[in-house]
């Protein structure tokens, strides 16, 4: 399985949900695919495109366009291959389908992205905090206007 | 006799400061043995240096690994460094340790439970401030999540810096903990 | 919920976040029947300092003593990863020279770390001389890599295209001086575990995951290739000099807490071989690239735009950086996915069924480094 083929075999299975592929080497595919479909993708990939191996999921916040983007790094324990999907997001209501059903261990990363930039996954079984204590929610420190950081509590600072 | 008399009195007010002391009362089984009328009657005698130099020989410290030091930590406590020379001995429950040793970044998360820790140590009990994070936040200084100025809750002794320090200063810093014992200067016993 | 839950003669026993098992603060929340676990839950971010955030404001060659302190068993691993997203963005290239002073660094990174694992593990079980044992050898692998790098945990040795300082004088010398008395070691220990009829009752056949449930947990490193499958960053994705190399991925069957160990035993043999072939095999040369502005101290660097996913074989499995740049001399968004975080999240269904005992016994053969997953 390489690069090219895997894209060609996304296209035509969804035409209409993936676009601005990118194959950046034999190894690094980078894929944008629309929100609404991400885990039906997801689940295509894994089941024919032996894409077993939710590396990492986690947002990136871009405020000049308004946007959230969640980002699925995706390898594979047969071919060497790692898969980048990439899905916009509005900044002001970030909302996607969560991938649990699909892979297992994105429960703590969708977790984690919660927390951190606020975007809520539907259907994820047990959305909570993670990492913050219960009080930081909604601060959402990984957001790039968030207010707290640097801290300037500490004692001595020059 | 009026000694004596005083003593009960005091001792009396102890116990009723004891049970409106925040902190141990939901915690049971903790004694404070410094806190009693024999004890503060001791520290105006010469017993307490014999008290003193037993304390400082007996050092039991708490595995606490919560960062990077957390790894020298247990690297002192093990066969290399072989603390057990100066009666400095690694325990895993907060209830058989003299010694505290704050050996990480504190995040708001992990302060309460590391309160309750220091609280569940029988007195007297110190603290050493292990590493530059302990001491004055150390790269994590500006983060949103760890908890600064530590040494406004804990009553430190001894900052031991590095990031992190080699087990030597550590246990440099356990002589110097023990030389504030012997000359009773250390902020675990009130004289 | 787990309270919730809790049915008649059930209750909840909480480890952690400061327990004797745990290598950092972690809470487990084991749901009990008797003495069987039903349902377990895991409680994170004790000590999470937000490294992400600090990364993002941090110029590039700052970043790499903060990631340094990701994981403190495996700080040269984590500098690889991120110290390779920038290579790879700015199309670096890295001086033969330095590459394999960097496998050096690196894999006798992943013997320390192996040899605290094992020997905490050891420990976990009732062997607390064993852990005695290994800390003796692990000192004087520490020492090695004192003397290359010139710290014990936090190194701060890599640099964009090259490394710090060149091997010091001798240092062959004192590898062969050091390697045979650990390699005895190894054998002495692997000789205790098939031996010891106590410890292979509380390992052989305890926390069995078969391969098909490790894949699908995400799973990576020494408790996936303890089920069978050859899965190593190093053979798969070939980075530094990691080709030109002899060296057999170690695998087990069983997939069972006693496999972890012999995984970790046997890839501290093949660390040791792969050193001693890069002390034959290094050549002579610069530490860093000719005519690149990116020199030993690269003062302010400005990255070319891009996004770059790099990833490297940690002590505990794959360690990857996702780093965005935007041009400037900072990065953008870095993210750090490290291995634990999927072996960490993958206790609960572990240990639904066991008995109490083996929470520790199968907990601590993850040898899981919670700084890392809080970050």
């Amino acid at each position: 399985m390489d690069a090219n083929s895997i894209i060609d075999s996304l296209y035509s299975q969804f035409p209409d949900d993936i676009y601005d592929t990118d194959v950046e080497s034999d190894i690094r595919v980078v894929a944008k695919v629309k929100s609404e479909n991400i885990t039906n993708v997801c689940r295509y990939l894994k089941e024919n495109l032996s894409f077993g191996h939710l590396s990492c999921e986690f947002g990136i916040d871009y405020p000049d366009r308004g946007e959230i983007q969640v980002l699925y790094v995706i390898g594979s324990y047969e071919h060497p291959v790692v898969l980048t999907l990439k899905a916009d997001l509005p900044r002001d209501d970030p909302q996607i389908e969560s991938v649990v059903p699909v892979y297992w261990n994105a429960n703590w990363y969708e977790r984690e992205t919660y927390e951190l930039f606020g975007v809520k996954f539907i259907d994820h079984p047990d959305l909570k905090p993670l990492v913050l204590p219960e009080e930081m929610l909604g601060e959402w420190p990984l957001r790039k206007d968030y207010k707290g950081f640097p801290n300037k509590t500490a004692k001595n600072l020059v | 006799m009026d000694e004596v008399e005083r003593s009960e009195a005091e001792q009396a007010e102890v116990e009723q400061n004891e049970s409106e002391y925040q902190g141990y009362d939901d915690i049971p089984g903790v004694t404070l043995t410094d806190r009693n009328a024999i004890s503060d009657f001791i520290k105006k005698t010469k017993a307490q240096d014999v008290l003193n130099w037993g304390r400082k020989s007996s050092l039991w410290f708490m595995v606490n690994a919560m960062g990077c030091c957390g790894v020298e930590l247990l690297s002192t406590g093990m066969a290399h460094y072989d603390t057990d020379r100066f009666g400095i001995i690694p325990r895993n429950s907060p209830r058989h340790a003299d010694v505290l040793i704050i050996s990480g970044y504190v995040t708001k998360k992990y302060l309460p439970a590391l309160k309750r820790v220091w609280d569940q140590m029988p007195s007297p009990k110190w603290v050493i401030a292990f590493g530059d994070c302990a001491i004055s936040g150390g790269p994590f200084y500006e983060s949103y999540s760890t908890r600064q100025n530590i040494d406004e809750i804990f009553p430190v002794d001894v900052y031991v810096p590095g990031c992190p320090p080699r087990p030597e200063a550590l246990i440099q810093g356990f002589f110097e903990l023990q030389k504030k014992i012997e000359a009773k200067k250390d902020r675990g016993t009130e004289y | 919920m787990l309270e919730e839950k809790v049915g008649p003669s059930e209750m909840i026993v909480h480890l952690g976040p400061q327990h004797p098992m745990l290598p950092g603060p972690f809470r487990l929340n084991a749901r009990l029947r008797g003495e069987t676990v039903v349902d377990s839950e895991v409680e994170m971010g004790f000590i999470h300092k937000g490294i992400e955030k600090i990364l993002e404001n941090k110029t590039y060659l700052q970043g790499i003593t903060i990631v340094d302190r990701i994981c403190y068993l495996a700080a040269l691993s984590n500098e690889e990863a991120y110290v390779g997203c920038v290579e790879k963005l700015a199309g670096i290239e890295v001086p033969e020279r330095s590459q394999y002073i960097r496998v050096i660094v690196e894999e006798l990174s992943r013997l320390q770390s192996h040899l605290l694992g094992m020997g905490e593990y050891a420990s976990f079980v009732g062997f607390v001389s064993m852990f005695m044992y290994t800390i003796k050898e692990r000192e004087d692998v520490l020492s090695l890599l004192d003397s290359i790098t010139g710290a014990r945990i936090t190194h701060s040795f890599l640099r964009f295209g090259g490394v710090k300082d060149d091997l010091p004088a001798g240092f062959k010398d004192d590898v062969k001086r050091v390697f045979p008395n650990v390699r005895k070691a190894i054998d002495s220990y692997e000789d205790m575990y098939r031996t010891d009829a106590i410890y292979k009752a509380r390992t052989v056949g305890v926390g069995v995951l078969t391969a098909d449930i490790a894949k699908d947990l995400g799973v990576s490193g020494p408790p996936l290739r303890a089920t069978g499958v050859p899965f190593d960053i190093r053979k798969d994705e070939p980075y530094l000099v990691y080709e030109d190399l002899d060296f057999k991925v170690c695998t087990e069957k069983a997939g069972d807490v006693y496999a972890r160990i012999q995984v970790r035993l046997d890839e501290m043999r093949e660390s040791m071989y792969i050193i001693e072939q890069c002390l034959d095999q290094i050549p002579e040369g610069p530490l860093f690239p000719e005519n690149t502005p990116y020199g030993k101290r690269s003062p302010v660097m400005r990255i070319p735009a891009g996004e770059v996913y790099h990833r490297v074989e940690d002590p505990r499995g794959e360690m990857g950086f996702y780093m965005v740049s935007d041009g400037s001399d900072k990065p953008y968004r870095v993210k750090v996915r490290g291995p634990v975080y999927p072996t960490l999240q993958a206790l609960p269904p572990l240990l639904k069924g066991v008995k109490v005992a083996d929470i520790v016994a199968i907990a601590g053969s993850m040898d899981t480094c919670t700084s890392e997953v809080d970050r």
